[in-house]
């Protein structure tokens, strides 16, 4: 894990993970009105998000965006992107997402997730492993907080000097 | 600044030191201390050794790699805004 690329490709499954589980999780339990889905043009982009998900319905996260078809279609396509098998798979991806959602208790993230990575082929070990992970530096974060611990592992690893990539793969 | 003064490995019993050997092949990194966390855990063994073997089991190969894992660490790491 010493490119940059890889790191990189893991921030911004944190940041749409989070944009999504916080809209997701207020506005789901609120039962608050949501536009009908878009027909059409717009429609296609629920099509492409079925498909990519492989269900016949819009995950609610897409579904509380439908009433700006513009808006949902920009989010998604970031979304996609963000997901996609490049240098890190997809299946590792959904495991940060799950990670990151269970890190900030988002229920509606936790479920959809952990469907995910189930779908993706990781088995019982497997989520266990991602729990025990996420739990364990849950902990050591806190304790490290409390005391104010200063970093001590900084530059260990090697600079990565390649240039940047500008989304090539 | 740590709220604490982190004593330096010298400063354990013998018992609370053997957390910082095991600590040393698990980085596989020789500091010149041993790092905070793990002086932090040596302060009680009694927790920082199942602590610390819940840890390892954890972040043992399986069916993520122990990299895979150390991503998701510092992931949730960062969520929590853990400057450490």
């Amino acid at each position: 894990m010493t490119e940059d690329a890889l790191w990189y490709e893991a921030a911004l499954v944190v940041g749409i993970t989070n944009a999504l589980n916080v809209v997701a999780d207020a506005l789901a339990p609120t039962g608050a009105p949501v536009a009908d889905l878009p027909t059409g043009d717009a429609g296609a982009v629920l099509d492409e998000i079925r498909a990519f998900y492989a269900r016949d319905d819009v995950p609610t996260a897409y579904r509380v965006l439908a009433g700006d078809p513009a808006y949902l279609a920009d989010v998604w396509a970031a979304a996609r992107q963000a997901f996609t098998d490049h240098r890190l798979t997809r299946r590792m991806k959904e495991a940060l997402a799950f990670s990151i959602s269970v890190t900030t208790r988002s229920v509606w993230g936790s479920r959809f997730h952990l469907g995910e990575m189930r779908r993706l082929g990781v088995g019982p070990r497997g989520v266990m492993e991602i729990l025990g992970v996420t739990q364990m530096f849950s902990s050591y974060t806190k304790i490290a907080d409390t005391l104010q611990l200063d970093p001590d592992m900084v530059g260990l690893g090697p600079v990565d000097c390649t240039p940047a990539p500008g989304g090539q793969r | 600044m740590p709220t604490v003064r982190l004593r330096d490995a010298a400063e354990y019993p013998e018992p609370a030191r053997k957390l910082f050997d095991l600590a040393k092949a698990w980085f596989a990194y020789d500091f010149n201390e041993p790092a905070a966390m793990s002086r932090v855990m040596a302060w009680d063994p009694e927790f920082g050794g199942p602590h610390g073997r819940a840890m390892k089991r954890a972040m043992g190969a399986g069916e993520f790699t122990r990299a895979e894992k150390e991503m998701v660490a510092a992931v949730v790491s960062g969520v929590n805004a853990c400057g450490y």
